[in-house]
C-alpha cells in the first residue's frame, strides 16, 4: 500500500512536472491564452458600453487590469523558432519587423497605463469615465492585429 | 504549296481579325453618358468612402491628411505578377486633372483608358460595372476636389503573356457584367436591394471574399464564400450565412463589427480588414443596416470548394 501511495505521488509529481513544462516550452499556447483573457475583456467592457451589461466600476478596473498585465506579459511568447505550429496566427512580420512589433506592444503599454491612471483606486467612475479611459485602449487590437496577424479560418 | 501557304496566311488573318474585333476596348455608349448629371463633390465624398478608393490609391502607410492624397504606390502582389495602384490625384500631368467625366466612366465601368486601352482588373471595375453612371459623376466630382500630387507611382511588373493588354478583351467577354450577382425575388426588403447595390458595386467586396478560377475571374456560384487572401499569407473569410461564415451572427453583430472592429467574441478585425472596417465605419448608419440585411440574404456557401 504504502508503496504504491509514493508511485502514485512520484507519477503525480511527473504529470505536473510535465505539465510545467509543456507551458513553458509552448509559447503558442501561453499566448493564446493571453489573447483570449483580452477578448474576454474585451468582450465585458463591449458589453457595458453597448449597455447589455450594467455599468460597474469594479468590472470595469478588472477589465482595465487584465490588458495591463496582458500587454507587460504578452511580448516575452514570440521567441525564434514559434513562429509556426499550434494553430498560430502570428504574422511572419513579428519577425521580421521586431522594432515595429515592439512599437505597437509599447504603444498599447502607454495607452493602458493612461486609463488605469485615469481611472484611479476603485476604477472609472461612471460609464462615460470608463469610455474615455477604455477606447483608445481598444483601437489598439486593430492596429496591432493589422499588421501582426494573419487570419486563417 | 503556295495555295496552302495561302490558306495558312487566310486563316491567320481570320484567326487574328476575329481575336481583334472581340477585344476592341468597349467603352459606354454616348446616349447612356449623355443623361448623367454634373457631379456632386459631397454625395462623391460618400462614394469614396464605399469604395475604400484611398486604401489602394493613398501611398501606403499615409496617415492624417496624406490619406487623401492620392498619389498610388500599393502594391498587389499576385500570381500574374505586381500591380501597383496608379496616382489618381487632380494633378493633369501624373494623375486624372486631365480627365474628362466620361474618359472617369469608361475607366471605372468599362476598365478602358482615355487612350482605349485595357485596365488590368486589379483595379475592379468588373464591380464598378454595377455601379449607378451619377454614383460615378458624383466620385469624380469629389476626387477633384483632393490635392493634386506632381509624383508617378511604380509601374506593375508583369510577366508574359500578361504584359499584352489586348488579351483584357476575351477575358472581360467572360466576366465583365452590369448585371448583379444575386437575384431576389420582387418584393424583396429595400435594405437588401440597396445593400447588394453597395457590397456588389462600389464596396466590392467580393473581389477579396470571393474565391477565383486560375484565370482570376471570380466563380460566381462560390459568391463570399471566402478565399486565399490575394496578396500576403492567410485566408479572407466565408461571409455568407454558412456555418464557417455569418450564420450566428446578428444584423446587429454585423453593424457593431463594422463599427467598432469587434466580432461577436471579441476577436478584433486585422489585416487588410482594418483600412475597409475603418472606411466602414464612416458610412452612414443605414448603409452599414443595408450592408448586413444583404449578407444574411445571400445564399449560402460551404467555405470548402
Amino acid at each position: 500500500m504504502k508503496r504504491f501511495v509514493v508511485s502514485c505521488s512520484a507519477l503525480s509529481a511527473l504529470f505536473i512536472t510535465a505539465a510545467a513544462v509543456t507551458a513553458a516550452d509552448d509559447p503558442v499556447a501561453v499566448r493564446k491564452a493571453l489573447m483570449q483573457s483580452m477578448a474576454a475583456s474585451a468582450a465585458t467592457s463591449g458589453a457595458m458600453l453597448k449597455g447589455e451589461l450594467d455599468y460597474n466600476p469594479v468590472v470595469a478596473k478588472a477589465a482595465l487590469a487584465t490588458f495591463n498585465a496582458t500587454a507587460h506579459a504578452y511580448g516575452d511568447y514570440f521567441p525564434g523558432g514559434s513562429e509556426t505550429g499550434g494553430d498560430t496566427t502570428a504574422a511572419p512580420e513579428i519577425w521580421k519587423d521586431p522594432e515595429g512589433f515592439q512599437e505597437a506592444l509599447g504603444k498599447f503599454q502607454t495607452d493602458v497605463a493612461a486609463a488605469l491612471e485615469a481611472s484611479g483606486k476603485d476604477g472609472p467612475a461612471d460609464l462615460a469615465a470608463f469610455q474615455q479611459a477604455v477606447g483608445p485602449v481598444l483601437t489598439n487590437c486593430r492596429s496591432c492585429h493589422e499588421d501582426f496577424r494573419v487570419k486563417n479560418n | 504549296m503556295p495555295r496552302k501557304l495561302l490558306y495558312a496566311a487566310v486563316l491567320i488573318l481570320v484567326v487574328g481579325g476575329v481575336f481583334w474585333f472581340a477585344t476592341e476596348p468597349e467603352r459606354l455608349d454616348a446616349a447612356t453618358l449623355a443623361g448623367v448629371q454634373p457631379g456632386d463633390p459631397d454625395r462623391g465624398e460618400r462614394i469614396f468612402q464605399i469604395g475604400g478608393c484611398a486604401s489602394c490609391h493613398v501611398r501606403p502607410d499615409a496617415e492624417g491628411e496624406a490619406e487623401l492624397e492620392l498619389a498610388g504606390g500599393f502594391a498587389l502582389e499576385t500570381a500574374f505578377g505586381t500591380f501597383v495602384a496608379p496616382n489618381i490625384s487632380p494633378d493633369p500631368e501624373h494623375g486624372i486633372g486631365a480627365w474628362e467625366a466620361a474618359d472617369f466612366a469608361n475607366a471605372m465601368m468599362r476598365g478602358v483608358s482615355p487612350e482605349g486601352e485595357h485596365y488590368y482588373p486589379a483595379f475592379p471595375y468588373t464591380s464598378y460595372a454595377r455601379m449607378k453612371l451619377q454614383d460615378v459623376a458624383d466620385l469624380f466630382a469629389y476626387l477633384k476636389t483632393l490635392p493634386p500630387i506632381a509624383e508617378d507611382a511604380p509601374s506593375h511588373t508583369l510577366s508574359f503573356p500578361y504584359t499584352l493588354r489586348r488579351g483584357l478583351g476575351l477575358w472581360k467577354l467572360l466576366y465583365l457584367s452590369e448585371e448583379p450577382v444575386v437575384t431576389f425575388p420582387v418584393g424583396a426588403p429595400e435594405a437588401v436591394l440597396r445593400g447588394r447595390y453597395l457590397v456588389e458595386g462600389p464596396g466590392h467586396c467580393g473581389e477579396c471574399h470571393t474565391p477565383r478560377f486560375f484565370t482570376g475571374g471570380l466563380k460566381g456560384d462560390r459568391w463570399l464564400a471566402g478565399a486565399r487572401a490575394l496578396e500576403g499569407e492567410g485566408s479572407v473569410p466565408n461571409i455568407t450565412p454558412s456555418e464557417e461564415g455569418l450564420r450566428s451572427w446578428s444584423p446587429g453583430d454585423i453593424v457593431y463589427y463594422f463599427e467598432t472592429g469587434f466580432t461577436p467574441d471579441f476577436d478584433s478585425v486585422g489585416g487588410a480588414m482594418v483600412a475597409v472596417q475603418e472606411n466602414l465605419a464612416k458610412l452612414r448608419a443605414e448603409d452599414r443596416e443595408a450592408i448586413a440585411a444583404y449578407l444574411k440574404a445571400v445564399p449560402i456557401r460551404a467555405s470548402s470548394e
